[in-house]
């Protein structure tokens, strides 16, 4: 459908934090050997998401912005979420 | 002013998580969207023809020329059984051929020598019937004068069994003449014999070639275990020689994703002999069926239906074939753990 066309968009909006992912310049399949079984590549995203999701809100914390925030666990949940998605975008994505 | 804070901070918090919930579920169903139309699996695996490398014929193995893994060409000599008792058969095959071939001389004498009778048969008709008309003449002659008394009854009579003897005579000589040209017979049954004898001699011939094996293939030995000396039945394998002029991958697709794939689609394929080469493939056929273990059909009575009350479904797999360039031959090893990726990946840009 759309894929086409939604490629060059995701790809921009993951072009601002590409530096962080510098597995997505080089080729390779997407599965992580790990003492000799494959893991899947989405569950190191996953693992990802929820570490940033952590980092992010002590970050907040640090800085105060997590005193202005609501909803605290979606909105840290949501953001984990983006990040672990644009993760395997850039790295495994198709 | 506590309150004041709360009130203040409330708009611009809200506002941040439901951007940041929006955002994570529309590009959640665009990622769960671009993988649905890029269907890939880790569950692969290498693939490529085999040949069971097999003389027609057995005997003891005297000439192993290949080693275990070793690579080799179409045509090149892999193994030799004794070729002996081979040879044997041949030399027996040939001298029953030469064998055939002496009686089918023999039987072409036979028949010109009947021939031969069949001619002097049916002279000895004609000399027949020229004496039973000398006799007829004579009795013929005789009988007015035997009648007239000119000549004595004896005579006449001698002159009457005379032909009457010249008459069985001629009738004994057709008979034999007839006989004579049923007896000549032809060479039917030894030209017969002849061919059957140069088809067991063509068949010994061939035998004994197969106790020469030779590469039918480009590939490589596997499954090696013996040496010189070993005695193989006819027919049994004694390596197998994997065919490397085509490699697959074979991977298990599900199958709400199969509509997405067409017969010669690109594919990326890794081996995980190196995951960081990506290997150019072009899909080659999907399965059109495969065993459910759900239920089981017998050939006699019904069928078997396990009593259930599953409400999810696992999806069904069915393997897709995807034929590889074989610019890599490093990676290429049956059996190899593979990844792939229809119609996406850095091979298919």
């Amino acid at each position: 459908m759309s894929i086409r066309a939604g490629k060059p968009h995701v790809l921009g909006r993951a072009a601002g934090i590409a530096p962080a992912f510098a597995l997505g310049g080089c080729t390779q399949a997407p599965v992580i050997p790990l003492f000799g079984a494959y893991f899947p590549g989405w569950l190191l995203c996953a693992l990802v998401g929820v570490v940033a999701a952590v980092l992010i809100r002590f970050l907040c914390i640090l800085c105060g912005l997590d005193a202005i925030l609501s909803f605290r666990l979606f909105t840290y949940l949501a953001a984990g979420t983006v990040i672990a998605l644009v993760l395997w975008s850039v790295v495994f994505g198709p | 002013m506590d309150k004041v804070s709360t009130a203040r901070r409330r708009p611009v918090g809200k506002i941040i998580a439901i951007v940041c919930i929006g955002v994570a579920i529309l590009y959640g169903v665009h990622v769960a969207r671009v993988d649905h139309a890029h269907p890939s699996t880790d569950d692969g695996s290498l693939d490529a023809e085999v040949v069971h490398v097999a003389s027609t014929v057995g005997g003891r193995l005297i000439d192993l020329r290949v080693d275990l893994n070793q690579h080799v060409r179409r045509g090149d000599l892999l193994y030799r059984l004794d070729p002996r008792p081979y040879e044997l058969v041949v030399a027996q095959a040939a001298a029953n051929l030469a064998l055939a071939e002496a009686e089918v001389a023999n039987q072409q004498r036979a028949v010109g020598v009947k021939e031969a009778n069949v001619v002097a048969a049916s002279q000895g008709v004609l000399r027949a019937r020229a004496d039973r008309d000398l006799a007829a003449r004579t009795v013929d002659r005789l009988r007015p004068l035997s009648a007239s008394h000119y000549i004595p009854l004896q005579e006449y009579d001698t002159a009457q069994t005379a032909l009457h003897n010249a008459e069985t005579a001629l009738v004994q000589a057709q008979q034999a003449s007839a006989a004579a040209q049923i007896a000549v017979g032809d060479l039917n049954s030894s030209l017969a014999a002849r061919d059957a004898a140069h088809a067991a001699l063509d068949h010994a011939r061939y035998e004994l070639e197969q106790t020469t094996v030779y590469a039918s293939q480009d590939g490589y030995v596997t499954s090696l275990h013996v040496k010189t000396g070993e005695i193989l039945a006819p027919s049994q394998a004694l390596f197998t020689l994997i065919a490397d002029d085509q490699w697959y991958a074979v991977g298990n697709f599900r199958e709400n994703d199969l509509h997405t794939i067409r017969i010669g689609d690109c594919a990326t394929v890794y081996s995980m002999i190196d995951r960081h080469t990506p290997i150019q493939g072009v899909v080659r056929s999907i399965g059109r069926g495969v065993a459910s273990l759900d239920s089981a059909d017998l050939a006699r009575g019904l069928p078997i239906v396990a009593r259930e009350m599953d409400w999810v479904h696992v999806a069904q797999r069915f393997p897709v074939r995807v034929e590889l360039d074989h610019q890599h031959p490093d990676l290429l090893r049956v059996g190899a753990t593979t990844s792939i990726a229809v119609g996406s990946g850095p091979a298919c840009r």
